[in-house]
């Protein structure tokens, strides 16, 4: 079922001379069927490919053909392949730069990106030797560099611009630095596309997990209302078959819903496998601090996993809200016992508090404005205000 | 690009020594017995990269050895003399030539390519070096010490220790560290964590370590200060800062006048009502604060006011002066306490940690 080299090329050669952009990264994929023909695995295949192709598509061809050569060795040469993967990116870049007024080679671009992240990624898991991040981060440099190239193309028309490219880019790097803990890389590249005139004019499924990623680096900027409606964005315009997806959008539109008030319904959370929230949703509830730290200490490689854990964390204060919520419809009074609050926090299990952290606990509720009212220290009592003393947390 | 090696078993090579003591470019440290051109031990000066200055020779760098025995030289006491310890004149003179000489000793680190067990061996005395004198030169003015300097430098040999540390766990077929080394690192760990109190960065980091660091017992508590902190529950963090041993704690109290500040600025919601009082030994027990005279102090810089008798607080949200500057960093004295009761040189070479 495969051909020769020859055949190999003059499809190349055919997909770049009708300016076909999808069947050129197609046959330049790690991905596509062709990488499993043996005919293909050369060491040294310039001369044969300089017979084809001009440069610098040549020089893409021929890096394509080595890590292909290299994958194919028992162990697979990762390092290797990764270096001629760089080398067929760096090819690209040129391309790009000859290729003016044209941007029909974006596919080639995704295509040759998106191996290289995937050929670092396997270097990272499989090759010793450098620190952990490194080779990422050196794919990410390569990214940049076409980046840039497409950043810069101001000059073509709206449908010729290579700046059509940035999304798909900027989210192939906010991948990398999101894994390697490198967030504060993010804000040029946000800026970039916020500044782009046609930012609503990139595809959908770009947009989408641009929002996702945009509202995972908003939460972690504690600005959670960004982040809400990024990642609310993202998870009602992904289709319903990307399950998976939705779910992980939900791993972080949920807690951070939560932190403003909103507990999500337990149909939801069982339809994504996430009923962890619904846990934690019940504990904070409850105000029971016991058992929501017991969640948090069962799932701790979950939530870490996820990125989440402190996120989660966080909700802390909204459980010592609602327990507090508790003693004053127990009590019924406007005039709070700060030893009630005590009790409570020492009845739900917390048995290393003190009366000093209790009033610091509540005199942060007040200021952060869950808890209207005041405390007096001689009469050591919580006042709080008739109206409306536990305002509601989504107002 | 080749690897350089350096040649110089000294702690300074014999050209710039010449050259230095013609010159009489010599630091008051580097004369013997503080006597005027007389020539004591010299050190290699730092000096930038330039554009138009050549590779250094190896005759011009030191070796690992002699790097080693540099930075030990510099925090150490020899017989009868220690830079480190010098009470003839201000700590703040120790710091500069101690600062200088082991900037030239990392510039050396980086031209010779040293591999990440070297890097670490060198660079954590540093960041110890670097962490004390944050603290211990804080009241100073800003002619005699720079807190912005000191603080990037030491983020920044912060950084490059960590960096080490994750590529030492990168190579499966390093040999295994001794427990000393794991034992330094936990308190390496420990100091990151608490120089970037409330960075989310930093705890993210803290939450991916492998789990002999998490189980530390000093790393526990620092991060456990970490997560009060980020969730604003300022009394744990503040309660946790004088459990930290001496380095660690010293860090804390770099932070401790921002946090008070936070506070005050809760209970001026929190207490907020003109018939009502805070005694001061309440605020006096939470803000960390040893005197009435340091309570005064805060209270006047943001504008809160003490009742006629002085014996108690009354607060008012309106009044909190929200745009005064963060009162410099003090010395306070549950730090003092514990630097009193070391001896430096043997902290800061890691030999004792807690």
């Amino acid at each position: 079922m495969f051909g020769t080299v020859n055949n190999y090329l003059s499809g190349v050669l055919h997909s770049a001379q009708d300016c076909d952009g999808e069947s050129l990264g197609t046959h330049l994929s790690l991905r596509d069927v062709h990488v499993q023909n043996h005919n293909l695995y050369i060491a040294q295949p310039e001369k044969l490919v300089d017979r084809f192709l001009k440069p610098p598509l040549d020089e893409v061809v021929s890096a394509h053909m080595k890590v292909l050569y290299h994958l194919a060795q028992e162990p697979p040469g990762y390092m290797e392949a990764y270096t001629q993967q760089a080398a067929a990116c760096g090819a690209v870049v040129r391309l790009l730069q000859q290729l003016k007024d044209e941007n029909w080679c974006l596919p080639l671009m995704y295509r040759v990106c998106l191996d290289l992240r995937y050929l670092a990624q396997a270097c990272e898991k499989h090759c010793r030797g450098f620190t952990p991040g490194h080779v990422l981060e050196k794919a990410a440099d390569c990214m940049m560099a076409c980046f840039r190239v497409c950043a810069a193309d101001g000059r073509a028309s709206e449908e010729d611009t290579k700046r059509l490219g940035m999304m798909n880019l900027v989210n192939q790097l906010f991948k990398i630095y999101f894994r390697i803990n490198k967030l504060h890389l993010c804000k040029p590249l946000i800026r970039a596309i916020d500044n782009c005139v046609f930012k609503d004019s990139f595809p959908l499924p770009e947009q989408i997990t641009y929002k996702y990623f945009v509202g995972r680096r908003a939460m972690f900027d504690s600005n959670y209302q960004a982040a809400v409606q990024d990642l609310s964005y993202a998870f009602s315009n992904c289709p319903d078959r990307f399950a998976s997806n939705k779910r992980l959008i939900l791993i972080y539109l949920v807690p951070v819903k939560m932190l403003l008030g909103y507990l999500p319904s337990k149909s939801l959370l069982q339809r994504y496998d996430l009923l962890l929230f619904h846990d934690l949703a019940l504990a904070l509830k409850a105000g029971n601090v016991n058992r929501f730290d017991e969640i948090v200490r069962d799932q701790e490689l979950v939530l870490i996993r996820s990125g989440i854990y402190l996120l989660v964390e966080k909700l802390k204060f909204i459980v010592y809200r609602n327990l507090f919520k508790k003693v004053f419809a127990i009590r019924q009074t406007h005039q709070l016992d700060m030893g009630d609050f005590l009790s409570a926090l020492q009845f739900v299990g917390l048995t290393d508090v003190s009366l000093d952290e209790t009033h610091c606990i509540v005199a942060n509720l007040i200021y952060e404005g869950k808890i209207k009212g005041y405390i007096s220290h001689a009469h050591n009592k919580l006042v709080v205000s008739k109206q409306n003393p536990f305002p509601s947390m989504s107002s | 690009m080749a690897q350089v090696r350096g040649s110089c078993e000294r702690f300074c090579p014999d050209g710039e020594a010449k050259m230095r003591i013609r010159e009489k470019l010599l630091h008051y440290f580097e004369l013997k017995n503080g006597q005027k051109n007389t020539p004591g031990v010299l050190v290699k000066e730092f000096t930038r990269s330039a554009a138009d200055a050549k590779m250094p020779l190896p005759q011009e760098m030191r070796t690992e050895a002699a790097l080693t025995k540099t930075v030990e030289y510099l925090l150490k006491e020899q017989e009868l003399f220690s830079i480190i310890l010098d009470t003839r004149k201000p700590f703040n003179l120790a710091y500069d030539f101690i600062f200088d000489r082991l900037r030239a000793v990392r510039r050396e680190i980086v031209i010779q390519m040293y591999d990440a067990r070297q890097k670490i061996r060198l660079l954590e005395p540093i960041v110890m070096f670097l962490a004390y004198s944050r603290y211990r030169l804080c009241e100073e003015s800003i002619e005699k010490f720079d807190p912005k300097i000191c603080n990037q430098h030491l983020q920044e040999c912060l950084t490059g220790v960590l960096c080490c540390y994750d590529e030492l766990e990168g190579q499966a077929s390093s040999k295994e560290p001794t427990i000393r080394e794991l034992e330094r690192r936990c308190y390496i760990e420990s100091l990151y964590q608490v120089f970037n109190l409330g960075s989310p960065e930093s705890f993210a980091r803290a939450l991916t370590l492998p789990d002999f660091v998490r189980q530390d017992s000093i790393f526990k508590l620092c991060f456990a200060i970490c997560l009060a902190f980020q969730q604003r529950n300022l009394y744990r963090v503040l309660m946790g800062f004088p459990q930290l041993p001496h380095i660690l704690c010293s860090v804390a109290a770099t932070k401790l006048q921002a946090i008070r500040r936070s506070l005050l600025q809760v209970f001026t919601h929190a207490y907020n009502n003109k018939q009502l009082t805070v005694p001061v030994p309440y605020l006096l027990r939470l803000l960390l604060i040893d005197s009435p005279a340091g309570l005064q102090d805060q209270c006047r810089h943001y504008n809160i006011s003490f009742t006629g008798d002085r014996k108690a607080v009354q607060f008012n949200k309106t009044d909190f002066n929200q745009t005064a500057e963060l009162l410099k960093t003090q010395h306070e004295r549950f730090v003092e306490s514990k630097l009193k009761r070391i001896y430096l040189p043997e902290v800061l070479l890691l030999k004792k940690l807690n």
